[in-house]
């Protein structure tokens, strides 16, 4: 009888101790934080048969912490991510199993748009077509990072060749020529865009895709409207507000990701967020990409 | 040594702590395509890889503990004063028991391969890749699982026989499934640029280790299995004979060592 | 044939930091067939080591040992052999039919006849009514119950039983005495270690004594009980009626005996007095002791 009364007082402290854990645990800071990979040929060597899942988990991590970062962009928290991290992970997945698709749809959709490192990227997706050898995307994506950022025209030509042969659809290889000649470069991003947006999966990378090309229509609108403007006048307008007073724009254009649309000194429609929801902010030890070494050719 | 064999696995069927694991593993097993479907591009082949890994992991702890235990808990709960008072030779009775753990590793392997399968099938109606998954390459995968740890038993049970504690059979059995699994990595490594600077008595010392170890990236088909590559069948035959001549030899010096041990 | 030869039997273990133990020391015996034979010997004096020899757990370091004109290292010498061991143990997950069916499988007995014998031991061992229940429940006394069970299976024609004894009440030693009486009856040969003397007495033909590793004596057990007797115990009844009870010893009972009957007395009973069994081997046991020391 004693020893059943003791019992359910400890529980009972159990209980209650447990009850304000909650609470500690709930206000406790979150860091969102990614950390460093051990190198490729240690996790290889300790990681054995099992490779191709740690591989896979290696990735799964990256996004739950880059998911996780938009998810605070959206509440206009402001972190930092982690790129080298990102891009080191990602690289050490690709070298646990080069067959990771995951690992090269990512970098793709992670390391290109907002960070503008289409050259790695590519480097990375050379690998990858060593060993997916009938994928077409990789050669898809190379040859889209190619024209759109690189605006190196005979590797697209050269890549997108590759993803038509490997696909059967002739389309693609006219595609990097075609739309950059007839209309121009961000015509091309809609295109490639509007293809990554039908097949996504995932809602929070099918939102991010949505957002971005969204923005390029909106561009792409605004660039229309400039081409008009540029066929009555000889000097390009001051600003965007100009093209709305002359009846061009239906209405002022807003940027999805919140900044501004104007015309840069050679013409181009630009806007103040750069199409990017992280904005480096001040006094916090941004990582900068350029701790990524350039990728070997 | 059919009654050896079937008393071994009786006893197996009996014991609480192995269907604990196979629950665990089952269990396991089911959480697989809610934990592919976190996957962008490749939810059929990450439910593949898993339900693999899952397998090959439930084997190495059933074939670290069966075999280690095998002749060592026999002769320390002293069951085998009774049972070598018996018209049974050493050999029959150390074969019997191999024989018994083998059968049931692979039992277990196979069942875990259906459900593997299974799991797969699940996973892949969540969202189909632009391939459907190999089905007999994902089972002979399977079926390669089981004999590599079949192996690992025989190099756990050799163990067993010359110790009188559980320390060498456990450790010494991981041990060299760590090494085996590396193996040909580090090999691949030495005979790479990166290790011209390395000191030949190095390079030698571990090229010798490396003909020494079970070489057990050659049971591997994982990348095969997940990615639907294809299969050299010579290179399979090879791994085959190996495994039975590596087998061979190491049962072998099992039963002579074991001959020759006082109990 | 004799059913066990050893001839020339010694065993040392290693020990830690290279020690060495003498565990025997050319050890010479014959057990005849049909002939039940009892060994003693202090603890520690090398009998389970004699046992662990025969039924082939130790390698020999010299000599050869033999089961009916098969060496040990033979698996086939142990076709004719039921062997219990000291304190068995038996597996805990099967019940006493499953032990004792693969006991019956390995000596390739057939089903039925296994089914048949197993019954009947059981019975016997009075083991029947939790012969379905798994060993890890069985008591001591059970467990050494079964695993003579284990022994008696294959109806063997020699018998080696360790410490048959230790771990069971008075109603089953009886019962393993009762066994052992009813093997020799039936021309079996039964050979059994033990360290208690009055069990000797009750079944044994032959004793053999084991000091230090050491046979130091080798006796017929009804010679010794003859050889044993000091004097007797003669009862009484003088010509007035009165009891009386005199021990006289051997020399002089019949000088003795008709002085008494002269005298009109009337004699009860006249029974042997030994120098009894455990004297003799307590004394042995010393003086080898001594010799060897």
């Amino acid at each position: 009888m004693k020893r059943s009364l003791f019992l359910a007082l400890l529980i009972l402290v159990l209980i209650s101790v447990t009850r304000f854990q909650v609470d500690w645990l709930a206000e406790r800071p979150i860091a969102v934080k990614l950390g460093y990979t051990p190198a490729a040929e240690v996790q290889r060597l300790l990681a054995g048969e099992h490779r191709l899942a740690l591989s896979e988990m290696s990735v799964i991590r990256v996004l739950f912490y880059f998911g996780s970062l938009v998810d605070k962009w959206r509440n206009q928290i402001m972190l930092p991510p982690e790129y080298f991290n990102m891009y080191k992970t990602v690289e050490t997945a690709v070298k646990l199993d080069p067959y990771n698709m995951d690992a090269y749809y990512f970098a793709q959709s992670a390391f290109t748009w907002e960070v503008g490192r289409a050259r790695e990227v590519n480097a990375l997706l050379d690998y990858g077509m060593k060993y997916r050898t009938d994928d077409w995307y990789l050669p898809y994506f190379a040859g889209f990072n190619a024209a759109f950022f690189l605006q190196d025209y005979k590797q697209a030509a050269q890549y997108m060749e590759r993803a038509a042969q490997l696909s059967g659809n002739p389309l693609f290889a006219k595609l990097a020529s075609r739309y950059f000649y007839e209309s121009g470069r961000t015509q091309l991003g809609i295109a490639y865009l509007q293809g990554m947006v039908e097949q996504e999966r995932d809602p929070q990378q099918k939102r991010a895709y949505k957002l971005r090309l969204d923005a390029l229509v909106v561009t792409r609108t605004i660039e229309d409207a400039l081409s008009e403007w540029r066929q009555d006048h000889d000097k390009d307008p001051q600003n965007i507000a100009e093209l709305y007073s002359a009846g061009l724009l239906a209405q002022i254009p807003e940027d999805p990701y919140g900044g501004e649309f104007f015309i840069d000194e050679e013409g181009k429609v630009r806007t103040t967020s750069k199409f990017a929801l992280a904005r480096p902010v001040e006094n916090t030890q941004q990582q900068t990409l350029d701790e990524i070494p350039e990728a070997k050719e | 040594m059919l009654p050896i064999i079937l008393m071994t696995m009786r006893c197996f069927l009996r014991d609480r702590i192995l269907f604990a694991l196979l629950g665990a593993a089952g269990l396991l097993l089911l959480l697989i395509p809610a934990m592919s479907s976190f996957s962008m591009r490749q939810v059929q082949e990450l439910s593949i890889t898993l339900s693999l890994s899952a397998n090959s992991f439930l084997l190495l702890i059933l074939a670290t503990l069966l075999g280690s235990a095998s002749v060592w808990g026999d002769i320390e709960r002293r069951y085998t004063a009774g049972l070598l008072g018996l018209p049974l030779s050493r050999r029959s009775y150390l074969l019997g028991k191999f024989t018994g753990i083998a059968v049931f590793l692979l039992a277990c392997c196979a069942i875990l391969a259906v459900a593997g399968l299974a799991v797969i099938a699940i996973a892949k109606s969540q969202y189909p890749a632009a391939s459907d998954p190999q089905w007999w390459v994902i089972l002979l995968a399977s079926a390669m699982i089981g004999l590599k740890y079949v192996l690992l038993a025989a190099f756990a049970m050799f163990f067993s026989t010359l110790s009188t504690s559980f320390f060498l059979p456990i450790f010494g059995t991981l041990g060299v499934y760590f090494a085996g699994t590396a193996s040909q990595e580090v090999f691949e490594y030495l005979n790479s640029d990166i290790a011209e600077n390395l000191s030949p008595l190095v390079k030698s010392c571990a090229e010798a280790f490396y003909y020494i170890l079970p070489n057990f990236s050659a049971f591997d088909l994982k990348v095969q299995a997940v990615y639907g590559l294809p299969l050299d069948a010579m290179s399979l035959l090879g791994t085959l004979l190996y495994f039975l001549a590596y087998l061979a030899v190491l049962l072998t010096l099992s039963v002579w060592l074991f001959e020759r041990r006082d109990l | 044939m004799n059913a066990i030869e050893i001839k020339g039997l010694s065993k040392t273990y290693r020990g830690k930091r290279g020690a060495r133990v003498e565990a025997l020391v050319d050890l010479n015996l014959d057990v005849k067939a049909g002939e039940v034979f009892g060994f003693l010997g202090p603890n520690g004096a090398g009998k389970s080591t004699t046992i662990k020899l025969l039924t082939g757990q130790l390698r020999l370091n010299s000599g050869c040992a033999m089961l009916f004109g098969v060496q040990v290292s033979d698996p086939d010498a142990r076709l004719r052999l039921g062997y219990l061991p000291e304190n068995p143990s038996l597996h805990g997950h099967m019940n006493a039919w499953e032990h004792l069916r693969f006991v019956g499988q390995i000596h390739g007995l057939d089903a039925q006849r296994i089914k048949r014998d197993s019954q009947q031991i059981l019975e016997l061992l009075e083991l029947d009514k939790d012969a379905k229940r798994p060993v890890k429940g069985y008591s001591k006394g059970m467990t050494q119950r079964l695993a003579l069970a284990v022994a008696l299976l294959p109806d063997p024609d020699l018998l080696i039983l360790d410490e048959p004894m230790s771990g069971l009440d008075p109603l089953g030693r009886a019962l393993v005495k009762d066994i052992i009486r009813d093997a020799k009856g039936r021309g079996k040969t039964v050979f059994f270690s033990t360290h208690i003397t009055s069990d000797i007495e009750a079944v044994c033909d032959r004793i053999g004594i084991v000091v230090r590793g050491r046979l130091c004596a080798l006796e017929n057990v009804a010679e010794l009980l003859r050889e044993g007797v000091e004097g007797y115990l003669v009862r009484y009844a003088d010509k007035l009626g009165c009891q009386h009870e005199d021990l006289i010893v051997r020399d002089r009972l019949r000088e003795r005996l008709d002085s008494l009957l002269a005298s009109g007395a009337t004699l009860d009973a006249i029974e042997p007095h030994r120098r009894d069994m455990e004297a003799y081997f307590l004394q042995t046991v010393k003086d080898a002791e001594a010799c060897l020391s």
